[in-house]
């Protein structure tokens, strides 16, 4: 395939994926009859932001409060994963002992079991320790869906890091935790951030464990199970559909577009896990 | 007293990690395995031991012999439509530069959105009054039953999957080409090779690992599927389109037959691993007659 084939054949293959985008956007400013007589046209004539406006004053889901929720169970998960994981990495990484390396592999395990299988025994121990249904029990199901590869990833990257660091630090009197809080942590930034965008992703985008841990009658409603919540009983109503879904995808895309290169390797690095 | 200082010191920052991951994932499993011999429904305090019973039931399921059936086929048909765009557009986008990487961005996107929004968005556009329908219908033409015809929505949805997914494939690939000798490549073009030749004899023994990788990744993905028939078809028409993961759920939270949803869970998991196992034995075997 020569040079212009290949761009001639990339530009309409673009097209193709970025054509849905487009209906979505256009159609997010049109009213019903407009959609339905002329869905790919550009809005000129019928342009509106009522249905805009409708979507971020829906009664059934407000859509800043979903952004507000959804943010705070991304940041309670990304701290409570960090904070958990990293010093049980520095400990499994710099330890020879076999019962670390035990330990290890049973967190490894963790990392081939799909999440859809645990939510029914999960719903039995978070029933059992009072917690299902608030937000601390699922935020704690969450942090712990992130552990093993969290784990992986970092003691992998620790290893790397030469150990004569922490000796020194031992020499000037500095504990365990001090060592790793103060001279391993901060060499492990790069790492770090490709799991917080991993996790940001994956809490924000995740259905089934937000719609049944914290279910419709907590009230608590996050991007996606509010989306559900609005449009699935009105999939037909377009003017409903495309401007709830426009403001729920907006702030992942804008956050995509400018750190799409970071973006791109940390989700593919998650994509490894299975 | 230093060393039991240490050891605290060790216990703190080990055991938090260790205990949260025990009861909330390792007891979940071992739950799982019990509750499936149980005839729990998510509310009663005490479930009932019911032995196999559940197990018996999935033997005779009409509906989860036919999201089987739909499951397995969203599973093969989905890998080989991931793994031929993923590997197609890799070789394609090869290369640093600017409209590489355009290129790149645009093919991944769909990845960053929740299945959720994509299921909604595709039936928005797919259904019978969507975009396209309405687009045909304001022409004088017949709506195309994208959604409502059972064998249309079936490849429609696995079509949607690998829309959606294969951007993921292509990164993966990419990244094993990078591990292609580039001097083997020059030597068989040198030696007179057609490019389908240096592809066939060359580029491909050498990416080897990175299929099998892709391979078993999207086998476990695509059998876990799940968001995306809630959004896309939610099930139908007459729960054609319903997934293992989908009838799982819909059992165990629906049905409120958490016990027979866990048995479900459980064959699901096994079969997932035994799939993964499988493929990666045989790719291996396969790559060591390549090398032979």
């Amino acid at each position: 395939m020569n040079r212009y084939a290949r761009l001639v054949f990339l530009s309409v293959s673009a097209l193709f994926m970025l054509v849905p985008l487009y209906v979505l956007v256009v159609n997010a400013f049109k009213p019903q009859q407009d959609i339905l007589a002329n869905p790919f046209g550009l809005p000129v004539e019928g342009l509106t932001l009522d249905f805009l406006a409708q979507a971020l004053d829906n009664p059934q889901f407000n859509i800043f409060r979903g952004y507000a929720v959804t943010l705070l169970f991304v940041v309670a998960v990304n701290v409570l994963s960090v904070v958990l994981a990293g010093p049980a990495s520095f400990v499994i990484a710099r330890s020879p002992r076999r019962r670390y390396r035990l330990l290890m592999l049973a967190f490894l395990a963790g990392t081939f079991i799909p999440s859809q299988v645990l939510v029914i025994p999960v719903v039995y121990v978070l029933k059992t320790l009072g917690l299902m249904g608030t937000i601390q029990g699922f935020v704690l199901f969450e942090t712990v869906l992130t552990l093993p590869f969290s784990i992986f990833l970092y003691a992998g990257y620790i290893s790397t890091i030469p150990s004569t660091l922490d000796q020194a630090a031992a020499m000037d009197g500095a504990g365990r935790l001090r060592t790793f809080w103060q001279i391993v942590f901060p060499l492990m930034r790069p790492v770090v951030a490709t799991m917080i965008i991993l996790n940001t992703f994956s809490v924000w985008n995740d259905f089934v464990n937000p719609q049944i841990i914290l279910g419709p009658g907590s009230g608590l409603y996050t991007v996606t199970t509010g989306v559900y919540a609005a449009v699935s009983q009105y999939s037909t109503d377009y003017t409903v559909v495309f401007p709830t879904l426009l403001l729920a995808i907006a702030p992942l895309l804008i956050f995509f577009v400018f750190m799409q290169r970071h973006i791109i390797s940390g989700l593919t690095a998650g994509a490894t896990k299975g | 007293m230093r060393s039991t200082r240490a050891g605290v010191a060790t216990a703190i920052m080990v055991l938090p990690a260790t205990v949260l991951y025990a009861v909330m994932l390792v007891v979940p499993v071992g739950l799982a395995l019990y509750l499936s011999l149980t005839d729990w429904d998510g509310f009663s305090a005490s479930p009932s031991l019911v032995g196999a019973a559940n197990y018996a039931d999935l033997l005779v399921d009409p509906d989860l012999r036919r999201s089987a059936i739909v499951t397995l086929l969203v599973a093969a048909v989905g890998t080989a439509g991931l793994n031929l765009l993923g590997l197609g557009f890799a070789l394609l986008v090869n290369g640093a530069s600017r409209a590489n990487s355009f290129f790149r961005m645009v093919l991944f996107y769909p990845h960053v959105l929740s299945a959720l929004v994509v299921g909604f968005l595709w039936s928005a556009i797919l259904g019978t009054t969507g975009a396209v329908n309405s687009f045909i219908t304001t022409r004088g033409g017949e709506v195309l039953p994208f959604l409502s015809d059972p064998t249309w929505a079936t490849i429609t949805m696995i079509a949607v999957l690998v829309w959606a997914g294969f951007g993921v494939n292509v990164v993966l690939y990419l990244a094993g080409l990078q591990a292609v000798p580039a001097a083997l490549v020059e030597a068989a073009e040198i030696d007179g090779a057609t490019r389908w030749q240096v592809f066939r004899n060359v580029t491909l023994p050498a990416l080897g690992p990175s299929v099998t990788v892709n391979i078993v990744l999207s086998l476990v993905t695509l059998l876990k599927t799940y968001d995306l028939v809630v959004s896309l078809t939610a099930g139908g028409p007459a729960g054609q389109t319903q997934t293992v993961a989908y009838l799982i759920l819909w059992n165990s939270f629906h049905d409120a037959r958490l016990g027979f949803g866990s048995a479900q869970s459980v064959v699901l998991m096994i079969v997932t691993a035994a799939l993964a196992f499988v493929v990666t034995r045989l790719r291996r075997r396969g790559e060591m007659a390549v090398h032979q």
